[in-house]
């Protein structure tokens, strides 16, 4: 069963093995799959200047494997969009504010592409941003995802022209955080309540029957 | 020409925006209609893509076609063989008619519904693919006889396209059309696409051969596949299986 675990400063000792294997597959991924040179590291690992104590992480597990994740970044501190993506933002308008974060890194592992992992990260996402008080995310997106976007019922406005980047079609977008949302996601998700862990690494947790036995 | 590009802006974002006051197809319809023509379409059509056992015409959201093409279209079944539609299939990113290659040799009905097509006014396109959460397919296939298709133009009608389609969905409310296979009928049939018997799988997955064979046989009865190769391709073709 997939779970998602919400990973910030405050909890990242719990998950060293699990941020080790999401790294290494943030690189498989983005470098490896849709060859983006530029991220390219030696070490196989794609860290950048935003995986930071700034940076809150939803990461999927399935029996304690990385399946998929995405980081969550303040827009109020300088975040991918202002610092290497304004130019997709018409009259350069960057948004920003202190309830509006920026997703980046979204992906899903290829073998759980098919199923309906997409939607329980997308309900995550939206189950997160409404406990912390987030009204808005932006975010850069292949414009294949919009429609997609679109059907898991999230409300999403443009905030430019579609660009080519690495030879796709790209959109800075704002998708807006919403009870309606999160229960139109869910519903296609196949979830009835909340899919979030908060805290406890699948390690621990596995550890704990043990020790109350 | 950064003045054009402005203007393309400015035109799609005053479409998107407009979009939220429609409320009934016809509206899209003569929205699309007014703002695409600039770029010199005029013709478009916006529809889900058929299962093997759907018929297109169920699937349609909504048109602007020469009303005799569409029944002629419709009639013999021309999505079957139609290269836009194959093409689209295959690809997520938006693709000019003209880029849709097609053997005539393989696929001598493509070349036919082309030319046809041309006969309607429908001598160049653009074809928007639209690949949806488990496995919904749709497009959004637009001509005309001398189009304004730039690098310039192309981005500002991909948006439009994309939120033109949402609206429609929104209001028609068509749910997208689940696979029809089960999950072990799914499963059953990946394993005879890797080269596996019914036995080799019926072991697999712990469970009899017979069982296996019944999944196929209910399987094939679905996509309306004369035996298991059959139905593999089908599957396969229609994406209601990934390798």
């Amino acid at each position: 069963m997939t779970s998602i675990h919400v990973i910030t400063k405050h909890n990242k000792a719990n998950y060293e093995e699990v941020l080790e294997e999401y790294f290494r597959l943030r690189h498989d991924v983005f470098v490896g799959e849709r060859g983006w040179r530029d991220i390219e590291r030696p070490d196989g690992r794609d860290v950048d200047a935003y995986d930071n104590d700034h940076a809150t992480y939803l990461i999927a597990l399935d029996n304690e494997r990385v399946i998929g994740g995405l980081r969550l970044y303040p827009t109020l501190l300088p975040h991918m969009i202002s610092e290497s993506f304004a130019s997709l933002i018409r009259d350069k308008a960057i948004l920003a504010g202190p309830t509006i974060f920026e997703c980046t890194r979204y992906f899903i592992v290829k073998e759980r592409r098919t199923g309906r992992t997409d939607c329980r990260l997308l309900a995550a996402f939206q189950e997160f941003c409404l406990e912390e008080g987030i009204t808005e995310v932006t975010a850069v997106v292949e414009m294949w995802w919009l429609p997609r976007w679109h059907q898991a019922g999230f409300k999403v406005r443009p905030l430019g022209l579609p660009t080519t980047i690495e030879g796709q079609p790209c959109l800075a977008a704002a998708i807006q955080i919403s009870t309606e949302s999160l229960q139109h996601v869910r519903r296609l998700a196949g979830l009835r309540g909340p899919c979030l862990f908060h805290g406890t690494s699948p390690h621990v947790q596995k550890k704990v029957p043990h020790v109350a036995a | 020409m950064s003045g054009r590009r402005l203007d393309h802006t400015a035109e799609a974002f005053e479409f998107i925006e407009d979009l939220d006051r429609l409320t009934t197809p016809q509206d899209i319809i003569d929205a699309m209609e007014r703002s695409f023509a600039r770029f010199g379409f005029e013709n478009f059509i916006m529809t889900g893509l058929p299962h093997p056992d759907q018929r297109i015409e169920s699937l349609v959201l909504l048109k602007k076609w020469p009303i005799d093409w569409y029944r002629r279209y419709t009639h013999n079944g021309y999505d079957r063989h139609d290269p836009i539609i194959r093409l689209c299939r295959q690809t997520v990113q938006p693709f000019e008619w003209s880029e849709a290659r097609y053997d005539p040799e393989t696929n001598p009905k493509g070349a036919e519904i082309m030319r046809e097509a041309e006969e309607f006014g429908m001598r160049q396109g653009y074809c928007l693919p639209i690949h949806g959460l488990n496995g919904f397919e749709a497009c959004l296939s637009m001509s005309g006889s001398a189009l304004e298709l730039t690098p310039q133009t192309k981005p500002a009608l991909h948006l439009m396209t994309m939120y033109a389609f949402e609206r429609a969905r929104l209001i028609l409310a068509p749910s997208p059309r689940p696979n029809p296979l089960t999950a072990r009928e799914q499963e059953s049939l990946r394993w005879a696409a890797l080269g596996k018997s019914a036995a080799d799988t019926g072991e697999i997955l712990g469970v009899t051969e017979r069982t296996i064979t019944a999944h196929i046989s209910s399987a094939c009865i679905k996509l309306n596949a004369a035996n298991k190769t059959h139905a593999v391709a089908r599957a396969l073709h229609h994406r209601l299986i990934e390798m």
